[in-house]
């Protein structure tokens, strides 16, 4: 097999892996956590009865074990295709990471659902993802053979791009804190940086469009960055009124609309944080301060 | 002869005397305003649940009976036994099922170390996560109609709730206690804790949405009567 269709391989492997991150979003949002009490079989066999929470849960570990086969087959293929070797290392780290994320969903179904080993196997996930997005981009042309070229606002560019990046991925953190102790903690910290991220966004969708050179190359990337970032308030907002204004009784299982905007919430999260984390490899990759 | 008459007036007489330093704490659990209107559940996230609930299920979270009483409410002596006395645990188990893709009962008490004993009666599965925070908690998968599984609670709790982590509708609490002085009104609200040794109380009632109420009441070698009014929100 051919490294460019290593390339495709990859981005069938990321695109799955998108699936698995709403797949375990969903699983959270309606509750699911523990309704197969088991691991790694589901009530003691492979296919249990799919009613009520097992639906989401085995749905989701379905979608995990079918990934997990992916990237065993990605990392027996980049053995043998891909010559250069920290690529090669690069997916042996995310076959390591996805058999980790198998173990933190085990330990989080047998200990019944710590918060740290909760809030772990989500960072985890959506840290996964942006390492085979990234991975889609070692094995890209753009990668491989993308013309470098000067740009005098080159460094601080890849200045404001690794702070951003590192306040989404602090964000993805206090996110998955507030989701998995329902609030209990992080929640003024993830508000706080939900005033600052879209306006980070913004910072770098300006800095792009002040100079030709950039605007040409990124501005549909930083675009997306910077309208996925206000739909992620708009998702965040209806997430709040569903799970701190609205105050549904036990009882009463989570309608629609809170499913909706909660898994849209986590998994817009996940995508904002692989495209700035994917904007920064570009430019890192791209960019000459211009003399 | 006569020694021997006077020993038996005087067991009699402090058998008599025991029996009448305890008494029981009758009452009726009130609520006052309009009761709320139930919530429907729909139950369709189960084939089976949904064929015994074709319409849905009322939420039983707050139930106000004809006669304006509340139902499910857990009343238990909170403070004043005597202190460094021990009650055995009843070696009979507490019956806890899952019917009709709800709990029942939906709210019970229990002696710490006193077995549970949870059933499964429907042709579907259950599991019972029990949310205790001071004793061992459980998540049990119930998959097969007529299962039976045991548990019991190490320490006491007021309250532990029990949930179904297939049916989110499915919630029950127990009152897990060190003694055996609680009740749980029913369907005309009242409660009856029997066999109160003679002494001054806190007793509280307790409800699922309501929250708790308590009295002071002093027992002697007489029931007494208490009651309790949650108002409505």
């Amino acid at each position: 097999m051919k490294p460019a269709y290593l390339h495709h391989y990859v981005r069938f492997v990321a695109a799955c892996t998108f699936v698995l991150l709403v797949a375990g979003g969903l699983v959270t949002s309606t509750g699911s956590g523990l309704s197969v009490p088991d691991w790694p079989l589901s009530y003691g066999g492979l296919f249990p009865p799919m009613v009520g929470g097992i639906r989401f849960e085995h749905t989701h570990r379905v979608i995990a074990g079918f990934v997990g086969i992916l990237m065993l087959i990605l990392a027996i293929l980049t053995w043998r295709v891909e010559t250069r070797r920290w690529a090669r290392f690069v997916v042996l780290g995310a076959l390591l990471m996805v058999l980790l994320q198998a173990v933190l969903g085990g330990l989080t179904v047998i200990y019944l659902l710590p918060d740290p080993v909760s809030v772990s196997h989500a960072c985890l996930a959506q840290t996964f993802f942006c390492l085979v997005l990234s991975l889609t981009y070692f094995t890209s042309l753009e990668w491989k053979s993308g013309a470098r070229f000067d740009s005098i606002g080159a460094a601080a560019l890849k200045r404001l791009l690794i702070l951003t990046s590192a306040l989404v991925y602090l964000q993805l953190i206090a996110g998955a804190v507030v989701r998995h102790t329902q609030g209990a903690h992080g929640l003024a910290l993830h508000i706080t940086l939900a005033v600052a991220i879209p306006l980070h966004a913004l910072f770098v969708v300006r800095k792009i469009s002040c100079e030709d050179a950039l605007s040409v190359k990124f501005s549909s990337h930083a675009l997306c960055i910077g309208a996925l970032a206000m739909l992620q308030v708009f998702l965040g907002l209806g997430s709040f009124y569903f799970t701190q204004m609205l105050k549904r009784p036990d009882d009463v299982p989570a309608g629609l609309g809170e499913v909706l905007f909660r898994t849209a919430h986590q998994t817009n999260g996940a995508l904002i944080l692989s495209l700035c984390v994917l904007l920064t490899l570009r430019c890192h990759r791209l960019l000459r301060r211009a003399s | 002869m006569k020694t021997f008459r006077l020993f038996w007036i005087i067991v009699f007489a402090l058998t008599f005397c025991s029996a009448a330093q305890a008494a029981a704490l009758n009452g009726k659990v009130v609520f006052e305003g309009a009761a709320p209107a139930p919530e429907k559940l729909k139950t369709d996230a189960d084939p089976t649940c949904k064929m015994i609930h074709p319409d849905g299920l009322m939420s039983d979270s707050v139930i106000v009976n004809a006669n304006g009483t509340l139902k499910n409410v857990f009343v238990y002596v909170k403070e004043g036994l005597p202190a460094g006395q021990k009650y055995e645990a009843p070696k009979d188990s507490v019956k806890f099922d899952q019917h009709g893709c709800q709990y029942s009962p939906k709210v019970f008490g229990i002696q710490v170390g006193q077995p549970l004993e949870i059933l499964n009666s429907d042709d579907t599965l259950h599991n019972v996560h029990s949310l205790a925070k001071n004793s061992k908690q459980f998540n049990l998968g119930m998959p097969i109609k007529g299962m039976k599984l045991k548990k019991s609670f190490e320490k006491p709790e007021v309250m532990v709730k029990l949930k179904c982590e297939v049916h989110p509708w499915m919630g029950a609490y127990a009152g897990v206690l060190d003694h055996p002085f609680y009740a749980v009104t029913g369907d005309d609200g009242s409660f009856s804790i029997k066999n109160l040794p003679a002494g001054t109380y806190v007793v509280e009632a307790w409800h699922e949405k309501y929250g708790t109420q308590t009295a002071n009441i002093t027992v002697a070698d007489t029931d007494q009567e208490a009651s309790f009014t949650f108002k409505a929100a």
